[in-house]
This record gives C-alpha cells, sequence and structure tokens, in this order.
C-alpha cells in the first residue's frame, strides 16, 4: 500500500523565492489498484509520483509504502527501494539514446549482477511481450517513438515491479500508438501491482479498468 | 636525502594520500557534529552524499596501501644495498631511531582503514545507519595515525644517509643489542614457542565456543605472539641457522619469499577475526564468514610456521 | 562482502568508454604517452645500470692512484714491495693502461696493457692471455681488440693493423693478432690489450712507472681496514675501493633517472589537473544518463563504481600500452634519441645495446605512478556526478 500523510512540497527558485508545488496532499493507493492522477500540466501531478518514487523528499509530511518511510531515506537507499519496488515509465521515455534496446532494458538490473541464464529468458519473455524481438539489437535513438516506448516500458518491467509509475505516458504519442499503449496497460493490471498513472490525456478519462481518477489542482486534491 | 625512484614514487602517493585525507578528514568532523539521520535539513543532505566522498576515498587509500605497503619493503630491502652495513630492509628502517615505530604505525593502519571498509559494509545494510558516527570517529584517528605515519616516512627517507655506518640485522635481532627487541632474546626462547601453540589452541576453541569476546582478544594476541616467535623460534628454522633472528630477511628470493607468504596470511586472518569479532558484538549475530575466512588462514599460517622445524628435524635428526 | 566482478557492469563500462569516444580518446593518448616516457627511461636507465653492475663487479678490491696538486699522477714501481708487506694483501697488480683518442672516428679507445706472468686483474684479461698466444703478441708486436673495435678500425680503413700516434708526434704501427668479444657490450667496443712495454710506448710513459695499482685481498670484510692502512703509509695516495664505486654509481644513476622522475611527477600533476578537468565536465547528455540510472536503481556506490571501472580500463590499457611499446622502443629500436640524457659522454664513447633488462620493482614503479594517480583525478569528479540528484530525469 502507498501512502501520503499531510505532505507539502516546496521548490525554492530563485535566492529567496519559493514554490509551493503540493499542498497538504493526503492519498492511499492499495496494492493492485490502477490509479490516475488527472489535472493540467504545472498542477503537481508528477511532483507526486517522484515523492513515491523516492526521487524527492517532501518539505513535509510523509510518504509511507509498504510500511516503510521512503520520506525518510538516504539517497543510497531510496535507490535500492526503487530497484526493487518500483516500475518507472517517464514521459520523455528516458532512454539512454546511444545503447541499444537490450542493453537499456537490462540497465536496472546491472547492478545487482544478475544470472546470465535467467536474464535472457527475462529478455526473451518482455521482448516477444511487446513484439520487440527483431529490434532488441537496434541502437535506441533509431527506433521509431513507439517502439522507444515500448522499450521504455520493457525496461520499467524487467524486476517485475510491485509499483508501476507512468508519468504522462501518451504525451509524446499519436493516437493508434496512445490506444496501443493502453492495451498494454490494461494487460499489466494483475491484482498484485499497483499502477500510478499521472496524465491529462482524455484518451484515460473513461477506462473502466482504471479504479479512481483523481483531480489535482494547484497542488491539491479536489 | 636520496632521490632514488623508488622513495619518489611512495612520496609522491604518500602526498596524493595527504591531500584526499584532509578532504575526508574535514568532511568526518562535520559528519560526527552534524549528522542527524531524522532532520530533512539540506545540511544533512549535503553530509549524505559527502559521506560516500569520504568512503570512496578511504576506498582508495586502503586499496592501493595495501600493495604499496609491500613495495615500501622491497624499496627498503633494495636500499640495504646502498646503505652501507645493512644486509636487508630491517637494517634500513632501522638506520633512524624511529623505524620501528613507523613500521608499526604502518602496519595499525593497514587494520585501521581495513577495519572501516567493514563498519562502512554493515552501516550500509541497514536503512538506520546505526554505525555512521563510529565510522567517521573511527575516520578523525585513523586519519591522525595516517599523519604520523606520513610524517615519519618523509623523515625516515630524508635522513637516510648514504656514508653512515648502520648495524645489519644480525646485530639488530640479538640479545646483545641496545634495540628494543633485545630483551625478549634473554628469555628462553622455547617459552616462546609453548606460548604460540596455547594461544593457538585457545584461538582453535574460541572460534569451536563462538565467543566473540575471546575471538577478538586471541587474534590480537595471536598477532604479537606469531611475530615475536617468528623472529625467536621459527625464524632459524627459516633459515637454517640458529643465530639469524630477522624477519626482513625472509622477504628476499633467497627464502623464496616465504616471508610475503606468512606476512599476508597472518594479516589476513587476524584482520577477520578481529573485525568479525568486533561487529558480531555491534551487531549481535555470529558473523560466519569473516570467522571461517580468520580460522582457514590462521590455521594456514600456523601450519607453514611449523613445517619448517618439523622438515628440519625430520631431514637432520636435531634440533637447531 | 560478496564481491565477485560483475560482468554487466564491466561491459557497461566499456560501451560508456566507446560511447564518450572523443574524450576519452584524447586522454588515451596523452597518459600512454607520459607513460611510454617514463617507462622508457627507467627501461634505459636499468639497462645502463645492470651493464655497469657487470663491469663494476669485474673490479679490483681497492684501486690506489697517486695524487699530486689534486690530480693523478703515475705510479712508481718502487711502493709495490711494501704495499705487499701488509697483512692481507694477496696481490698488487701496477696497471699500464690509458685512453687513446681516435680523432678519425672521434672515440676513445681504453688500451691496456698485460703482461703474461702476472696475476691478472680482470677474468677477461685471463681468459684473453689463455685464448691467444701470449709470446706471439710479443714478437709480433700485435694487439688483441674488441669486435666493437674492428668495426671501427675496418670503417676507416685499417685491415689487420692500426697506427697509434706518439707523443712525439711519430707513428707506431700495431698489428690486430686477434678480435675478442667482452662480457658486456661497453667492454668489446672498447678495449685493445697489448703488452705493457708497447702500452708504455705508445704513451710515452717510463719504464719504472705505472698508472695506477690495484690490490687483491684475502678477505674481503678487511677492505676498509687495509684501505686506511695504505693511506697512512702513502698520504699522497688515492684510495678507491670496490664498495665506494659500485655506491657512487648507484647514486648517479638513482640521481639521473630521480632528477628526470621528478619532472615527471610535476607532468603527472599537471596531467593530474587535466584529467580532473576533463572528468568534472559533465554533459547535459551526461547528466540526463547519471539521472536515469539513479531512477531505474543505481545507488550512488553503484555509479561510482561504473565510474571506477571506467577509469581503471583506460589507465590500465594505457599503461599497458605504454608499457609494450617502450619495450620496443627500449629493446629493439635502442632507444634513439633518449638514450643520450643518460651516456653523457655518448660522443666520446663507441656505440653499444641497450641489454634487456626487466624486472618487477621496475614494473611496480611505473604502475604506482601511473595508474592510482590517474585514478585519484576522477575521485571527486566521479562523486560529483554521483551524488548527483535523481530528480534530473522528471524534468
Amino acid at each position: 500500500m502507498i501512502e501520503l500523510r499531510n505532505v507539502t512540497k516546496e521548490f525554492k527558485v530563485g535566492a529567496n523565492d519559493k514554490v509551493v508545488a503540493l499542498k497538504n496532499i493526503n492519498l492511499r493507493v492499495k496494492k493492485g489498484e490502477i490509479v490516475l492522477l488527472k489535472g493540467p500540466s504545472g498542477s503537481g501531478k508528477s511532483t507526486i509520483l517522484s515523492l513515491i518514487a523516492a526521487l524527492n523528499k517532501p518539505t513535509s509530511g510523509e510518504v509511507i509504502v509498504d510500511g516503510k518511510r521512503v520520506s525518510k531515506l538516504a539517497d543510497n537507499f531510496t535507490s535500492l527501494f526503487r530497484r526493487e519496488n518500483i516500475g518507472f515509465i517517464f514521459q520523455r521515455y528516458n532512454l539512454i539514446p546511444t545503447l541499444s534496446a537490450r542493453e537499456n532494458v537490462i540497465v536496472p538490473l546491472i547492478p545487482s549482477n544478475p544470472d546470465s541464464d535467467w536474464l535472457e529468458d527475462r529478455l526473451k519473455e518482455l521482448f516477444q511481450n511487446f513484439s520487440l524481438e527483431s529490434k532488441m539489437d537496434v541502437i535506441v535513438k533509431n527506433l521509431s517513438g513507439g517502439e522507444q516506448q515500448r522499450v521504455a516500458i520493457a525496461r520499467a518491467l524487467i524486476n517485475n515491479p510491485s509499483i508501476i509509475i507512468a508519468d504522462e505516458p501518451t504525451a509524446n504519442l499519436d493516437k493508434k500508438l496512445s490506444l496501443e499503449f493502453i492495451e498494454i496497460l490494461k494487460k499489466l493490471k494483475n491484482g498484485h501491482n499497483s499502477i500510478i498513472i499521472a496524465s491529462h490525456d482524455p484518451l484515460f478519462f473513461d477506462l473502466d479498468f482504471i479504479d479512481r481518477q483523481i483531480d489535482i489542482h494547484n497542488g491539491e486534491i479536489i | 636525502m636520496l632521490l632514488t625512484p623508488e622513495i619518489i614514487t611512495i612520496l609522491a602517493l604518500d602526498f596524493i594520500f595527504l591531500f584526499f585525507g584532509i578532504i575526508a578528514f574535514f568532511i568526518s568532523i562535520k559528519i560526527v557534529k552534524f549528522w542527524n539521520l531524522n532532520s530533512t535539513s539540506n545540511l544533512q543532505y549535503k553530509l549524505e552524499k559527502q559521506s560516500f566522498l569520504v568512503a570512496t576515498i578511504i576506498k582508495y587509500i586502503f586499496i592501493v596501501k595495501l600493495p604499496l605497503f609491500l613495495f615500501f619493503i622491497f624499496t627498503a630491502d633494495k636500499l640495504s644495498d646502498v646503505i652501507t652495513g645493512a644486509m636487508c630492509g630491517a637494517g634500513v628502517v632501522n638506520s633512524v631511531s624511529f623505524g620501528s615505530a613507523m613500521f608499526f604505525y604502518k602496519i595499525l593502519n593497514l587494520y585501521i582503514f581495513g577495519f572501516w571498509l567493514v563498519l562502512h559494509h554493515f552501516d550500509l545494510k541497514n536503512e538506520n545507519q546505526p554505525y555512521t558516527k563510529y565510522k567517521f570517529w573511527l575516520y578523525i584517528v585513523g586519519f591522525i595515525f595516517l599523519l604520523i605515519e606520513i610524517y615519519l616516512e618523509i623523515d625516515f627517507f630524508t635522513s637516510l644517509d648514504v656514508s653512515k655506518l648502520v648495524s645489519c640485522c644480525g646485530t639488530l635481532f640479538s640479545a646483545a643489542s641496545t634495540s628494543s627487541f633485545s630483551f625478549i632474546f634473554t628469555i628462553n626462547k622455547l617459552y616462546f614457542v609453548y606460548l604460540f601453540y596455547a594461544v593457538f589452541t585457545l584461538l582453535i576453541l574460541s572460534y569451536i565456543l563462538k565467543n566473540s569476546w575471546m575471538i577478538l582478544g586471541l587474534n590480537i594476541v595471536y598477532v604479537f605472539i606469531s611475530i615475536i616467535s617468528l623472529i625467536i623460534f621459527f625464524g632459524t628454522y627459516i633459515y637454517q641457522l640458529p643465530t639469524h633472528h630477522c624477519p626482513f630477511c625472509m622477504l628476499q628470493k633467497d627464502y623464496d619469499y616465504i616471508g610475503y607468504v606468512l606476512y599476508i596470511t597472518l594479516y589476513i586472518g587476524t584482520f577477520y577475526g578481529v573485525s568479525g569479532a568486533i561487529m558480531s558484538i555491534l551487531e549481535k549475530n555470529k558473523e560466519k564468514f569473516y570467522y571461517n575466512v580468520s580460522i582457514v588462514f590462521n590455521i594456514i599460517y600456523a601450519l607453514i610456521v611449523s613445517a619448517y622445524p618439523i622438515t628440519y628435524y625430520i631431514k637432520n635428526g636435531v634440533w637447531l | 562482502m560478496k564481491n565477485r566482478l560483475n560482468k554487466f557492469l564491466f561491459d557497461f563500462s566499456v560501451l560508456s568508454i566507446f560511447r564518450r569516444g572523443s574524450k576519452n580518446i584524447f586522454i588515451f593518448f596523452v597518459f600512454t604517452l607520459l607513460i611510454f616516457l617514463l617507462s622508457s627511461i627507467l627501461f634505459i636507465s636499468n639497462s645502463i645500470k645492470s651493464e655497469l653492475d657487470i663491469t663494476i663487479n669485474s673490479l679490483p678490491d681497492i684501486t690506489v692512484q697517486r695524487l699530486q696538486a689534486g690530480r693523478a699522477i703515475n705510479m712508481p714501481l718502487s711502493r709495490v714491495n711494501r704495499l705487499l708487506a701488509i697483512d692481507g694483501v694477496k696481490a698488487v697488480i701496477p696497471r699500464v693502461w690509458g685512453y687513446y683518442y681516435f680523432a678519425n672516428a672521434g672515440v676513445n679507445f681504453s688500451v691496456v696493457g698485460i703482461d703474461q706472468f702476472e696475476d691478472q686483474y680482470r677474468d677477461l684479461y685471463t681468459k684473453l692471455c689463455d685464448k691467444f698466444n701470449f709470446d706471439r703478441l710479443k714478437i709480433d708486436s700485435g694487439m688483441l681488440i674488441g669486435s666493437g673495435i674492428d668495426k671501427i678500425l675496418k670503417n676507416n680503413f685499417y685491415q689487420g693493423y692500426f697506427n697509434f700516434v706518439k707523443p712525439d708526434g711519430s707513428l707506431i704501427k700495431v698489428k690486430i693478432d686477434g678480435i675478442f668479444n667482452g662480457d658486456t657490450k661497453l667492454e668489446s667496443s672498447d678495449i685493445i690489450v697489448m703488452p705493457s712495454k708497447k702500452v708504455r710506448e705508445i704513451f710515452g710513459m717510463k719504464p719504472d712507472e705505472a698508472v695506477d695499482f690495484v690490490i687483491k685481498i684475502a678477505n674481503p670484510s678487511e677492505i676498509p681496514n687495509i684501505a686506511s692502512k695504505i693511506t697512512q703509509l702513502y698520504p699522497d695516495s688515492r684510495v678507491i675501493t670496490k664498495e665506494d664505486l659500485k655506491i657512487s654509481y648507484q647514486n648517479l644513476f638513482d640521481y639521473k633517472g630521480g632528477l628526470f622522475l621528478a619532472l615527471f611527477v610535476i607532468s603527472a600533476f599537471t596531467f593530474f589537473m587535466i584529467i580532473y578537468d576533463k572528468a568534472s565536465g559533465v554533459s547535459s547528455d551526461e547528466k540526463r544518463e547519471i539521472g536515469i540510472l539513479k531512477a531505474v536503481g543505481w545507488t550512488i556506490d553503484d555509479i561510482l563504481k561504473e565510474k571506477f571501472y571506467e577509469a581503471f580500463i583506460i589507465s590500465f590499457v594505457s599503461f599497458i600500452t605504454a608499457l609494450c611499446l617502450s619495450i620496443f622502443y627500449v629493446y629493439f629500436l635502442n632507444a634513439p634519441l633518449l638514450k643520450n640524457i643518460f651516456i653523457g659522454y655518448s660522443s666520446l664513447k663507441p656505440e653499444f645495446d641497450l641489454p634487456f633488462c626487466f624486472d618487477f620493482q621496475t614494473f611496480s614503479i611505473i604502475f604506482f605512478l601511473t595508474v592510482p594517480i590517474y585514478i585519484a583525478a576522477t575521485i571527486i569528479p566521479s562523486w560529483r556526478v554521483a551524488s548527483m540528484d535523481a530528480d534530473e530525469v522528471m524534468r
């Protein structure tokens, strides 16, 4: 379970000014739930995601994931937490453009020095699921937008995360590819993992497999 | 002052250690003073990151220092060709009054820096980082020892004098000399042999009992008794000369570099013993891996030193 | 503490080096050049040292010269008997020898006189006496020359003989009776051997004089003792022991090597700054990449480890490349240009090859002076990169 308690986040702007990105947010996401965070850009959706993934620390309040106070973790442990629990799908894919698809997908596993045979099986499975078998050794920057998106999803799933986070996943895709993405998303729902999507794309608004929709405006839940 | 390539190499690396050591020292002081894991302040955030810089620096110093120590012995040995009277590194090191003190600090620092890394490893296993303050205190102490070591080393190299006549190891390690070692030669050497095996037996017993305090204490005693008994008794069988008591000559090629094997096994065995015991006490959990490494290497050491007098006896039918 | 090598991280590091090729190639070249210079100098000085060691070991225990006004002058043979009377002296051998400057080739030869039935002070001469028929040498008024000298003479159209110019300007023709190979290259391209009488004639020396005496001593530990007795007996003599020579040569070489090394250390630290600078300049692409790595679960330690792998791979490959290059340069090409730094008298002495000589000691000096310095230079920049905020990726 993911829990945000009275979370406030301020960003420093210049020497003395600050911008309040989130105001006193309280939020719970249960295991197996798919949640959509809606709201215009700059409303604070992405900030919530980065707090859950411990990429950032709240100014006040707490973020608790499966009983662990993520917001208190030191930098080193936040990385370990992400490695074990989180699959991240970014708006700009955030692949390493000069590496091949395959090399990009194994990046999250490199530090844990996985078993080669196990890794090969896992890669095969993922690339098959996303019909990318033929693109395995292609350098990522030579792939199309949709293919890059699917490589990014494969990377997010390689460590079997219990939480999948998607930040504006369809922002850079046309309608056809966006619908494809939604199909993939639907398949990911299996009751074990929580999925949190931040998007203002209307395509997401009337999907029946999304359990909850939360509106965010100016850093507050409406 | 001698300006050989070896000395320049050691001094250049000393300079690097000093440079990074000072950076790590100041960060450590800040951490000891201000570390508070519960705080979400910017300072704490910065310190968390800087603690990794310190860790990296210590890793670097330790990893370079290990082979550099062997290189230092090598160099001391080579200088014995140049310095009149010295037959091996012992004469060179003892050509200055603080030579043995320098050696002591060199070895002590290898234990401290090595143990720091063990502590760091355990610290990062737990999200509460329970040993952070300890480890930075330890570094502050270690850094002071490092300063002393480097100071002594520079002083040592600058006061080496080719024209000065030094004693060779034969006179240093004998009852007749006035060196700090001499008093032990007045005691019956068999006492040390008995003591060595007694400590060794107790050490094995302590592993069986898994008593951490015992393991800790006995490992420390084991280091000292091993070195003393090596000088007094076992060494003479390595050289096959009852009067040759030098802990350095056995590092030379004439004795198949056996000294390196002995000292390295002794270091690994006792290092793992001491740090495993301390961690067991701190963690309240038996560190089996450390103990196992320690047992294996301590036994190997005892077997090698014992093999020399035994083979001598089998071959010649008499003791030295 | 399991620390098995992480093959995936290693692969990733190799890829990283190539992905930022242009930056790394520059560093690789500069670093390789630096190590190459260092190792070449050390190899050359080691070779010459080992060559000299052989020479010095063949030297007599004690050499006695006579000084007048601080310069060495000839020794009267009358002193031999009083020196022999000192306890512990096994033999006193007067030496007749000198340097002969051969202007056409611009080289100096060492012309050495020997007498058959005397003790020889150098193994080489004993061997020569055994090998060549000494009587013939005497009757023919011939000489034995090293193989290197033979080459020089042939280049100057001397076949089978050589004309020495005496101090009064007259010529003396000496036949070549044999050619020998010395223990060292220096020896064979330097030494001419003939009967002492002939040498005295060439250099215009009186028959009751020798250049200096060499003294053989039964017990080597007595050397310092006997040396001081000789000085007491003849206060105008300079006594040189083998040990003295060895130490002063060793010092001379360590000094020359050390001087160079001091320069090297300065350039190494300059290089340190260059690497520091290069490694600090992080592009926005690289920043983003670090952000991605941290976002997908790499810890600061993982990134530091990756950076360490990169630094180690670059510096170690440079190290090995430079080592191979300088072995080739020094031992196969005979170190053109650089050799002259060490052989101060190279313009006067005949040419010689550098003998192959490679020990673990030199290897470790080169290693310690290069690889750890490189890695040290990357510590702070790597840490800066590794501790960047992970939320970079969200921007």
